[in-house]
């Protein structure tokens, strides 16, 4: 027989690591509610770096030279558990709480679960993780063997992307870049054009462009202002020669200009800004015989769209055609004179010195006489160590998935 | 091929699994269980058939819309439940797996989406196919090794030998926890290569990390194979709560005002 264990004997299992977690979480709460929100600090540069090495040295002197039944516990699953549980925890508070501080303070938002990802308890807990995390990896590296990589491949991956995105955000910057036709700049605003910044480099946009998927014709009700579409249905395409039957109508297409303009009662081809796409429509109500044909199109900043009235509850529209890609050709002068072109589109960004360009958007009131384009302009430093971390997980994901859970 | 020709396929594909599971319930001969394998696939085939047709003429990867995604989770259930059962000859697996997909082909059915061709620019890159497939096959994994955990629950319920359910579910676990990192880091990378930021803790981000820790936590309930089997059944029961507010509540959430993973309207 033995003697049940009480509670605070080692070596400790679930109900003090729980109690460890929660009474940790509470604290958090705390903190957050007696303290408040804007204390939190991110360590920079070489700040950062520091801290990761001193908590190293801490995890393997513990390790090493302590033998106490607490370190032993440090890097028990029993451990792990209490720590991932708290931490999901949290994230499943987050999941349900809109994160925003817009509205009245609240209690909710006073202990920090409208701001999770910026507040106390979330710090805590996920040092709480990192520290457990930290112990087990040192325990489990010495002796370095084949066994152990996959171990330190996901665990030793998971520490250095939390602690190179975590620690790293206080060194890295999102600024966002208005450019105009024609126009060099090197000025970049923060996030809420708060401050304006200086980049390195200067910018010149030779040339924005946007392609644009075909629009649509639809059967518009009146009544209730919106497109009439059988379930599962496609709308109608703008192609000449395409017929289609919607509702009591059959629809064809005449005539289709991808780019024109209103001349008298009839469209015309041309290219100038503010043109729009119009076609020319016959419908021909298939009960009663009757017959409609006029000219549709989709309007523009410059001219209003035009839709073909069928009878009292119906008409016929075309939609706004949405964007399929947007680009912009830009200049690049630097620091050292060198001039170079970039192209930048949207998942295609171009790096300039230790600066990556990203293409987020244009002046969307001009559409596709867009003069100018929005771009954001972000510097990662410790971009490498996260990808390195994010590796690391893949190739011992990968043995997961080539092994299972064959051992033991 | 547009959604309007949908419902051929549904009939025709479930009356197929249909067919092959009521096969599989008549005495053991090896005769009637290779129809039943043929009849099975050959559902398979015809619901590949209408995808490869309806990515075609859509001229993008059906991956934007919840009805699409659906038809994927169809399709891999299916080739999964497939799979496990020649692997491990499970047959209550097969019907489970084909059950579900067939209800999955019908809310489609009851509820199908009109035929959009357009896809967002942001969404035109070579990670999506890859980021969408991995998710998709590690959803289909561990709702099946959920499957598995409440079926261990029962068994303990009736005191029956459960080694051989739990040592399956762990493996399901592992591979299919195994996607669900690559699904989120793939996710990660190309988030980091479209807008600059690898993570912004967007409604739909924190559910699929919350799927990934409950996963994870299952995992280390085992890493003891001592520890409490009963309690790491139960969280892995529960974790098909979470893996099903990822996959079809968070657009209900209120807290998803605004996602960038919200494309259907
Ligand atoms: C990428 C994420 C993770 C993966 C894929 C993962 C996977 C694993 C696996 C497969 C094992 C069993 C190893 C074996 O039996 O040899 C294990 C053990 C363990 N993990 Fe994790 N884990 C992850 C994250 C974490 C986190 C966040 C913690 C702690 C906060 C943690 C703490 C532990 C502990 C303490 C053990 C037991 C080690 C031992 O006793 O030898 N893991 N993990």
């Amino acid at each position: 027989m033995h003697k049940k264990k009480t509670i605070w004997e080692f070596p400790w299992k679930y109900k003090e690591s729980f109690t460890i977690a929660i009474a940790l979480l509470i604290t958090g709460f705390a903190i957050e509610y007696f303290i408040g929100k804007n204390i939190i600090w991110l360590p920079t540069w070489p700040t950062n770096l520091i801290i990761i090495i001193a908590f190293w040295a801490y995890f393997i002197f513990l390790d090493r030279y302590v033998k106490h039944p607490i370190i032993n516990w440090l890097s028990s699953t029993y451990a792990a558990i209490s720590a991932i549980s708290v931490f999901t925890a949290l994230i499943l508070l987050m999941g349900f709480i809109i994160q925003s501080d817009k509205g009245t303070p609240s209690f909710i938002s006073s202990i920090g679960l409208t701001h999770v990802t910026s507040s106390w308890p979330y710090l805590i807990t996920s040092m709480y993780l990192m520290i457990i995390l930290g112990f087990t990896i040192t325990r489990r590296f010495f002796p370095l063997r084949i066994k152990n990589l996959t171990f330190f491949l996901n665990h030793g991956g998971l520490w250095l992307v939390i602690a190179a995105a975590s620690l790293g955000s206080a060194d890295s910057w999102k600024l966002s870049m208005v450019l105009n036709e024609g126009e060099q700049s090197n000025i970049a605003g923060d996030s809420r054009n708060r401050n304006l910044f200086e980049m390195p480099f200067k910018l010149e946009l030779l040339d924005f462009d946007i392609e644009e998927f075909p629009p649509n014709l639809g059967l518009l009700s009146i009544k209730t202002g919106k497109l009439i579409i059988e379930k599962g249905d496609k709308l109608i395409e703008v192609e000449a020669g395409y017929e289609d039957k919607v509702g009591d109508w059959n629809i064809i297409v005449e005539t289709y200009y991808p780019s024109a303009v209103v001349d008298g009662d009839k469209y015309v081809v041309s290219e100038v800004m503010g043109s729009v796409h119009a076609v020319f429509i016959v419908a021909e109500n298939l009960l009663s015989d009757e017959k409609r044909s006029g000219w549709v199109t989709n309007g523009s900043m410059m001219y209003s769209p035009e839709y073909l009235i069928l009878d009292n509850d119906h008409s016929i529209v075309m939609t706004i055609p949405t964007p399929k890609k947007y680009s912009s050709q830009i200049k690049v002068f630097y620091p050292n004179g060198d001039i170079e072109d970039v192209f930048i589109e949207v998942n295609k960004p171009a790096r300039i010195l230790d600066w990556v360009i990203y293409q987020v958007g244009y002046d969307e009131k001009m559409g596709k006489w867009s003069k100018s384009s929005i771009l954001e302009v972000v510097r990662d430093p410790w971009l490498p160590v996260v990808y390195v971390g994010i590796f690391m997980i893949l190739a011992g994901s990968l043995y997961l998935v080539w092994m299972g859970r064959t051992k033991n | 091929m547009t959604w309007l020709e949908y419902p051929i396929y549904v009939y025709l594909t479930s009356s197929l699994w249909i067919a092959g599971l009521l096969l599989l319930w008549i005495p053991k001969t090896y005769r009637f269980h290779l129809l039943a394998g043929i009849l099975v696939i050959g559902g398979i085939v015809s619901l590949g058939y209408f995808m490869t047709a309806l990515w075609i003429s859509l001229e993008r990867p059906p991956f934007r819309t919840l009805a699409e995604t659906r038809l994927w989770y169809s399709m891999f259930l299916s080739v999964i439940g497939l799979i496990i059962y020649y692997r491990w000859k499970l047959r209550w697996m097969l019907v489970y797996t084909l059950l579900l997909s067939i209800l999955f082909l019908f809310i489609n059915y009851l509820n199908p989406d009109t035929f959009d061709k357009t896809l967002m620019p942001a969404l035109q890159s070579p990670w999506f196919v890859p980021h969408v497939v991995v998710y998709i096959i590690a959803y289909a994994l561990l709702a099946v090794s959920s499957l598995i955990g409440i079926k261990g629950l029962v068994l303990m319920r009736m005191k029956k030998q459960i080694t051989g359910t739990i040592n399956l579910a762990d493996n399901i676990v592992y591979i299919g926890f195994a996607f669900l990192t690559f699904g989120l880091l793939f996710g990660a990378l190309w988030a980091k290569e479209a807008w600059g930021n690898y993570w912004t803790w967007d409604p739909k981000e924190t559910w699929a990390f919350l799927t990934w820790m409950v996963y994870l936590l299952y995992i280390h309930f085992r890493v003891r194979k001592r520890m409490n089997i009963n309690t790491a059944l139960w969280v892995l029961s529960l974790s098909f709560v979470i893996l099903l507010i990822c996959w079809f509540g968070v657009n209900y959430l209120p807290s998803t005002q605004s996602s960038i993973h919200v494309y259907s309207s």
